[in-house]
């Protein structure tokens, strides 16, 4: 039949139509940036600098900042996102369950820049004064804590971060918590284990869905950017504690590319480091995912 | 009381404390967003161009609104057509191996940091047109909306039942007719939903804007080749102004922004719930 053959052709080049775009973004990440990577090598990602008027750039303070603020995202995220999962799926009667299922969906839909706009405002000032400050006080002998904090630093973004990727990190665990076989609680109740026993059980059971999780979050961390911009300093240094003002490789584009225009290699260092970033968050993604799928087969 | 029941009543009080904890900033954030927000929000505040950074003019974000509805509309309008299809492809040839990879093609889009599709969308739409315009940015949050549309539109083809599938083909029905007139009724309320979730990010997406669309303050729209403005743009400028004024109009513009978030998130669970009972 003809319509049913133009049809299925047409299904078909809308679906290619997501590898063109995936691939042409690769291609132009690449093809855009191979002039700091022809000029510059390995010294782009492993040196510090960012002067337009010499047209020196190095990214490596970004590339920490990145993993700095993403470590202390997971840091907090973890044990909260387990929590999460773990109360709305064990301990809540089912009503509840929905209402914070829903209130976890609706963290995850929410804009990030308003995640931003609040950070900045308002979780900011009070990280500031009630966390970062007493530390400094009292605790700043330890080198992690030895800056002198400005309300706008890498753990503002960290803590910002963490509080953005709960929902993602809590529904991979969810799902996979709520998929475990009801006899394997059965039995466990039945040796005579209590609550926090089973519960410990179950958690050991979804050990992958776990690290699934936060690797997607991980990612997810790694490469927000307007959240992240409005809290996190904006300094190209090397950070020299938690308390330092810094960039991240998606925070550096967003605020130096207005003015890159105007230099011969500054768009070619953006997009390097854009590059830079894509090459990590696949990489991450793509062990999160080979976890995701080790759990199904596991089943 | 046994070692074994303390431990027990701790750590499930530890779960329970740090599971609302993870649950207090959604809250602290509606609320800021509302209590700061709603003073400015009045009809003329959606409908002003922004004020001055200096001086008493309340203003408004006429242009960021009007912008950012064109652009939802334009980028539905792209995204939500190859989305929306290639969703269908994924449901209906599940078995091939294209559908496995674009699959996973789809998965690495949603989770792709939306910065680069900014970038990606300045490399082909800007510089070839030495302009920031409205069609890239739509471009870029077309992009950024179809891996979510398409997974969501599949699984609303797939809970179809089999039965009906069969009947419709049975009844020697072409594949569009089937497909878009017959199927699309018993897949209606899952398609909606996907298209609202692609309508919530392009709403709220700013990455893919900030080197599109430049923002233009003073229009409303002068033509899809020219700079256009939207609401997480003008937030995010705003809010790192060093105008106090500017800061209470991205108080404002978030409210008004969480409204429209909470309307689509609201409306989509409305919708699931209706398709269920």
């Amino acid at each position: 039949m003809n319509t049913d053959k133009a049809f299925r052709l047409s299904l078909f080049f809308f679906t290619i139509s997501s590898f063109i775009i995936v691939a042409s973004i690769v291609v132009s990440l690449i093809a855009t940036s191979y002039p700091i990577f022809m000029r510059d090598g390995l010294s782009f990602i492993i040196r510090g600098a960012w002067n337009p008027v010499r047209e020196d750039y190095g990214i490596l303070p970004a590339l920490l900042g990145t993993l700095i603020t993403s470590a202390i995202a997971i840091a907090i995220a973890l044990p909260l996102s387990i929590s999460l999962a773990v109360f709305s799926s064990e301990l809540i009667p089912g009503k509840f369950k929905i209402i914070m299922n829903n209130v976890s969906d609706l963290m995850a839909s929410l804009p990030s820049v308003i995640y931003g706009l609040w950070g900045l405002f308002v979780l900011a000032p009070i990280l500031h004064q009630f966390v970062m400050m007493p530390l400094h006080m009292h605790l700043g002998f330890i080198p992690l804590l030895s800056t002198r904090p400005v309300p706008t630093n890498l753990f503002t973004a960290g803590v910002l971060l963490a509080i953005m990727i709960v929902p993602f990190a809590s529904s991979v665990i969810r799902e996979a918590y709520s998929a475990i076989p009801y006899y394997l609680k059965e039995a466990a109740y039945s040796l005579g284990m209590n609550r926090w026993e089973v519960i410990r059980m179950m958690l050991g059971y979804i050990k992958s869905a776990i690290f699934a999780g936060t690797f997607l979050a991980l990612g997810r961390a790694m490469g927000e950017t307007v959240a992240v911009a409005m809290v996190v300093g904006n300094i190209m240094r090397f950070p020299k504690s938690l308390f330092d003002m810094g960039y991240t490789i998606s925070s550096l584009i967003a605020s130096q590319f207005p003015n890159a225009e105007a230099y011969e290699f500054m768009v070619p260092a953006l997009y390097g480091g854009a590059f830079m970033l894509f090459i990590m968050g696949l990489a991450i993604n793509l062990i999160g995912f080979s976890m995701m799928r080790r759990m199904v087969v596991h089943r | 009381m046994s070692f074994r029941k303390i431990k027990e009543r701790i750590m499930l009080g530890l779960i329970a404390i740090l599971a609302l904890l993870s649950a207090v900033p959604i809250f602290a954030i509606i609320f800021s967003v509302y209590f700061e927000g709603m003073k400015y929000v009045s009809l003329s505040f959606l409908i002003d161009l922004p004020p001055p950074p200096i001086g008493d003019e309340v203003g408004g974000i006429g242009p960021a609104l009007a912008g950012s509805l064109i652009l939802i509309a334009l980028a539905l309008a792209i995204g939500g057509t190859i989305g929306f299809f290639t969703g269908l492809f994924l449901s209906e040839f599940s078995h091939t191996k294209l559908a496995q990879q674009t699959q996973m093609i789809l998965q690495i889009m949603v989770e792709f940091p939306t910065i680069i599709v900014g970038l990606f969308a300045y490399a082909v739409l800007v510089l070839p047109l030495k302009r920031f315009n409205a069609l890239a940015g739509a471009f870029a949050l077309a992009i950024v909306i179809i891996p979510y549309i398409a997974l969501n539109v599949k699984e609303a083809y797939k809970s179809i039942s089999f039965t009906l599938k069969e009947a419709a083909f049975s009844l020697g029905l072409s594949a569009p007719t089937a497909y878009l007139r017959v199927l699309l009724g018993a897949a209606k309320s899952g398609v909606l939903t996907a298209l609202l979730i692609g309508m919530a990010k392009a709403a709220g997406e700013t990455a893919p804007l900030l080197f599109t669309i430049l923002g233009s303050t003073f229009t409303y729209f002068a033509g899809l080749d020219q700079p256009i403005h939207a609401i997480p743009l003008l937030i995010y400028n705003f809010a790192l102004s060093p105008y106090e004024r500017w800061h209470q109009v991205a108080w404002g513009a978030s409210a008004v922004l969480l409204t429209i978030i909470l309307t689509i998130f609201l409306v989509s669970r409305m919708i699931i719930r209706g398709a269920r009972t």
